[in-house]
């Protein structure tokens, strides 16, 4: 009888069969196929226990080629690219330290004041982290502020031109080039360069907190892109902000400085070593992505509250306030860089990159019998931000499906860009609502067919850049709009910007949404007053904010934080009760349709993530039927040979390996010893720790855990790793690098609790034992969050190569 | 006042309190009456130039000698006691402070309309670029009325051509100048001023646009709407072209599907179809 030790090729399988007297019984079983498995679903005798115990290490590959040939699908099963699928391309974080002998001898090695260092270098990664984002966000507020600037003056000097002398024919035809032209360079960056920089960034690094690794999420060059991306985007005139991308952009900074060096530019400053690891980074990215938020909106505690809603199933106190710290230092870094270059130094009046400007007139208060139509507009915001999401979604399903290629995409995102400008034209155009103006309120007054002294009101909706634009919603005097003008203009942007959203350009879809509901916010406002005959309370800019909430909280859902942020940008905290509200409302009517934007993002990229917890009806489903099965093991000491053809083994690209107990001869059966990493044995092989080389003394030293954290985050590829056909005949020993002490379930642990363990815990790797200890299976996070509640109950999603 | 603050000075005599009374000294009363009559006149001038607004060019000369006047009592003292000194009794010594207020009252009105930006520096009289203004502006207006007395007769209220003809010169001069000037009190923004240029000119620029563009109806751009329509339709009809061909032409693209290594998989399935029915 085989044991879980041996290591069994398909060619020995013959004789191992002989040594088993279930041969035939076992086979089907492994394949699903035949009667015995089905039947034997729930009541396992012990000797079936331990067949796939025995099938667990039969070389993998050969194990997948057997079950193609038996199967009657034999080809690779193609489908269309839908929303049930989990991506292969996405790996999970090693949330859980690999507590192995190295490890341990540093941590001992490690005295207390040494900790007390590592503390204060938290503190000082953190303000570094906050001061960048800062600066990143003042750059990237400046040369927006610039070029659009630049811009529009060109445009607008140009209209004023031949409004006069006729052919403004040629003034639409500049600016729509002018906006493709500017579209194409940062679509071009985006989609040839770095695809990861494409959109809000936000999803991603949901994604990143909950444990998922997005390739190049958090590199440089994906920061560098993404900066330059969001500041031609907005240049170029799309219906998108700068404050999403924010995020990202704190999320990658956090990420490179904690690390102390970048790959990309291949530097490494030699300092905070110790926080080369996932663990480390993830809570640094964390505090990035609160910095971003923070610099973005002039929200410190909502960047705090963002980064806890997101990432919270790691969270304790003494991180959180190191994360508010770097909030704090991030937007007051911005303030006053900002302060500074807008002539008043000490004044500390742009405290995010949007501003909605100053809340706290008398006509700005609400009263009581405000609040039931403050509902109502959260009920509209829901229905609304349900129909963008919908479209999105088809929209975006389309795009993945046939607009793929990087060209494309490019030639999307100009179309896009065009378009959007001709539009703003037509309406601009066509609008006969003149206001007078009133000194310099406008930047760009554009008077078109207006009377002199009198400018287009529809132009400064769309001739300005949508932050600009939002503020003038909020807080222009009433009367400066006419309904008609708001209410084209909110037909007009809620296409564009659904359009708009999910281009291959970086952009950000929060100030789309705000502008979108502040439009028809403050034409509800107008009307309500129309309605009651102008009562002093309907100040239009009041509802202008309140439809801004409702919209922005029916596309992304998001509720605790967005509360905050929003009561810290209008920096008013009696607002506080009725945009919860709002929020809340909008929440409850949009879950009722679809599902965040975000949330809708992350699904159609395949990704799997883990959500709070497991789906509700769940429980009959146990670790048994979860879990994938065989596990390829290693021995504790592994021929090399084995450990190579294992790792470069391209159809099971596994990470985790658990090892065994390595008496190769006995019968006896021999259970989990610990669990080794990928990356780990890359390390192994690449200093070619093999026993027989230590016994020859050729090793020079012991390998140590700065070893590992100088190849992290990038391990080398096994393919770049030559190991001679000597080598291969040499034995490598595992047990001291092994995690000795991995986190194993019973096979009959129910679902929920397996996802409660590994989403608490933050696992990579979750092996499922049998009680004697033998391994069976493995659950990782593709295995969980393959269940899903769907329409009509749980679903479960198929694993696909993307 | 004055007979009411001797008598009540008397009856607080008589009353056996001491001597030193809430009585100005001659010199403050002088100040103070001073100050009176300043901003009686001032008050006059900014009401009399409210429609159309003249304040700036009317009043400049009250407001000086009214900033002067309070200057003199806030700097004054008097020279019985250190602790009677006009400044505190004339400003400080009562809850309402009218003097303060008044002086306030002026000097944000004077911001408010932006005066200093259309005086000299040294806020004597209007500075050349203004006085060149309000000329122009004269100009503009014996045009219009020029013009329109010759066609008093016939009232139709769109047979303004003459003067549109006539007086476009003149009146594109006026525009023109009025926004160089706002270019360059923007470019000198630094300056402590705001965007806004001088309430007097502002004033006589709406005027004259009202007149132009809506009385006499003159500025009538020529709107192109055909070529603005093709060019749109054109740009709009793109993307239908792209999204078409792109779906035609375009190869969908087609994910493989992984088999997971499992056992019973059947065997999960029907537990999930359980869930269903």
């Amino acid at each position: 009888m085989a044991n879980v030790a041996k290591k069994v090729s398909w060619s020995g399988r013959d004789r191992d069969d002989d040594e088993d007297g279930r041969a035939g019984e076992t086979t089907p079983l492994l394949n699903g196929t035949g009667p015995g498995a089905a039947g034997s679903a729930r009541q396992l005798t012990p000797s079936s226990f331990l067949r796939i115990g025995q099938l667990s290490n039969v070389d993998l590959n050969e194990d997948i080629h057997e079950l193609e040939t038996e199967l009657p699908r034999q080809r690779p099963n193609e489908i269309p690219h839908n929303e049930k699928l989990l991506s292969l391309k996405y790996e999970s974080l090693d949330y859980d330290n690999s507590e192995n002998q190295l490890f341990l001898e540093e941590e001992r090695r490690i005295n207390h004041a040494a900790f007390r260092t590592v503390e204060i270098k938290r503190w000082v990664i953190c303000a570094m982290i906050g001061i960048l984002t800062g600066l990143v966000a003042c750059f990237i507020d400046i040369v927006v502020e610039n070029l659009a600037g630049l811009k529009y003056r060109v445009v607008k000097d140009n209209i004023d031109k031949f409004t006069a002398k006729g052919g403004l024919s040629f003034s639409l035809l500049l600016w729509a080039t002018l906006n493709a032209s500017v579209v194409m360079v940062g679509s071009v960056i985006v989609a040839f360069i770095e695809p990861v920089a494409a959109g809000s960034g936000i999803p991603q690094i949901k994604c990143y907190l909950n444990g998922v690794k997005i390739p190049h999420v958090v590199r440089l060059k994906t920061l560098v892109i993404k900066v330059c991306g969001v500041i031609l985007s907005v240049v170029g005139g799309l219906a998108v902000g700068k404050e999403g991308p924010m995020i990202h952009s704190g999320s990658v900074i956090a990420a490179g400085i904690s690390q102390g060096r970048s790959t990309s530019l291949k530097r490494d400053f030699k300092i905070f070593e110790y926080f080369r690891r996932d663990t480390e980074k993830r809570d640094f990215v964390s505090a990035g992505a609160a910095a971003g938020v923070s610099a973005a909106f002039g929200a410190p505690v909502g960047g705090v509250l963002f980064s806890l809603e997101e990432g919270a199933s790691f969270w304790n106190q003494f991180l959180t306030w190191r994360i508010f710290f770097a909030s704090m230092i991030s937007t007051f870094t911005l303030n006053s860089v900002l302060s500074v270059y807008h002539g008043n130094a000490w004044d500390l009046s742009s405290p995010g990159l949007i501003n909605f400007g100053r809340f706290d007139s008398e006509k700005m208060e609400y009263t009581i019998q405000e609040i039931p139509i403050f509902i109502f507009m959260g009920v509209v915001g829901g229905i609304l931000g349900a129909l963008f999401n919908a479209l999105n979604y088809w929209l975006t399903m389309f795009r993945i499906r046939y607009i793929h290629r990087p060209c494309l995409q490019v030639v999307e995102a100009m179309l896009v860009a065009a378009v959007t400008a001709t539009v703003g034209f037509v309406m601009i155009y066509y609008s006969r609502d003149c206001q007078p103006i009133q000194g310099s309120s406008v930047a760009y007054p554009l008077q078109l067919f207006c009377a002199d002294g009198e400018y287009n009101s529809m132009a400064t909706a769309f001739f300005n850049t949508p932050e600009k634009s939002v503020v003038n919603l909020f807080h222009d005097p009433p009367g400066s709009y006419n309904p008609m003008t708001l209410g084209m203009f909110t037909l007009v942007y809620f296409f564009l910007a659904c359009w708009t959203y999910g281009l291959t350009v970086s952009a950000g879809v929060f100030i789309p949404s705000l502008l979108i509901g502040a439009a028809w916010g403050r034409l509800f406002g107008i009307s309500l007053s129309y309605l009651t005959k102008g009562s002093i309370w309907a100040d239009p800019g009041k509802y202008a904010l309140m439809g801004a909430a409702a919209q922005l909280g029916g596309i992304v859902r998001m509720t605790l934080s967005l509360t905050v942020i929003m009561m810290e940008a209008t920096g008013n905290v009696t607002y506080g009760f009725p945009i919860m509200l709002v929020l809340m409302t909008a929440k409850i009517v949009g879950d009722y349709f679809v599902e965040g934007l975000y949330d809708m993002h992350i699904q159609l990229q395949s990704v799997p993530f883990l959500h709070w917890e497991a789906p509700v009806t769940s429980h009959s489903l146990t670790a048994r039927e979860v879990m994938s099965t065989p596990v390829t093991c290693l021995r504790r000491i592994e021929r090399v040979g084995t450990v190579v053809d294992i790792l470069s083994d391209t159809s099971s690209n596994h990470n985790g390996f658990p090892v065994v107990e390595s008496n190769p001869d006995t019968t006896q059966v021999a259970g989990l010893r610990g669990l080794i990493l990928r990356s780990q044995l890359i390390v192994l092989l690449k200093h070619k720790v093999f026993v027989e080389r230590a016994n020859l003394n050729l090793v020079q030293r012991r390998l140590k855990l700065k070893d590992f954290r100088d190849a992290y985050p990038r391990f080398p590829p096994i393919q770049s790793i030559h190991v001679s056909q000597d080598e291969r005949e040499c034995m490598i020993d595992l047990s001291e690098f092994m995690n000795p002490s991995p986190y194993t379930v019973p096979q009959e642990a129910s679902l929920p609790r397996v996802f409660k363990l590994f989403r608490a815990l933050g696992l990579r790797h979750l092996v499922v034992v049998d009680n004697r200890n033998e391994v069976v299976g493995m659950v990782t996070r593709k295995d969980l969050a393959r269940y899903r509640l769907g329409k009509e109950g749980l679903e479960e999603l198929s694993l696909a190569q993307t | 006042a004055l007979e009411l603050a001797q008598e009540l000075a008397e009856e607080l005599w008589g009353a056996g309190l001491p001597g030193d009374l809430p009585e100005l000294e001659p010199e403050c009363r002088s100040l103070l009456a001073a100050f009176a009559e300043g901003s009686a006149a001032l008050t006059g001038c900014l009401g009399r130039r409210a429609r159309p607004v003249r304040l700036c060019q009317g009043c400049h000369g009250h407001y000086r000698r009214l900033l002067a006047q309070y200057g003199s009592i806030t700097r004054a003292v008097g020279n019985s006691s250190e602790s009677h000194n006009c400044a505190k009794s004339i400003l400080t010594s009562d809850r309402l402070q009218i003097v303060v207020t008044l002086s306030e009252f002026f000097n944000e009105t004077w911001e408010a309309a932006n005066c200093a930006n259309c005086l000299k520096n040294n806020s004597e009289g209007l500075s050349n670029s203004t006085e060149e203004f309000l000329d122009l502006f004269n100009r503009s207006l014996i045009c219009f009325e020029h013009n329109l007395q010759g066609q008093a007769i016939d009232l139709s209220p769109s047979n303004y051509t003459e003067v549109c003809k006539n007086c476009n010169e003149t009146y594109t001069m006026l525009n023109d100048l009025y926004n160089h000037l706002q270019r360059m009190n923007r470019q000198g923004g630094e300056s402590g001023h705001s965007a806004h240029l001088c309430i007097d000119v502002e004033d006589a620029m709406n005027i004259t646009r009202k007149l132009w563009s809506r009385t006499f109806n003159c500025s009538l751009p020529c709107s192109d709407t055909v070529p603005v329509i093709a060019v749109s339709s054109f740009i709009l009809f793109l993307p239908i072209v792209f999204y078409l061909s792109s779906f035609l032409h375009s190869k969908q693209k087609k994910r493989i599907l992984i088999l997971p290594k499992r056992i019973q998989s059947n065997a999960s399935l029907v537990n999930i179809q359980e869930k269903y029915s």
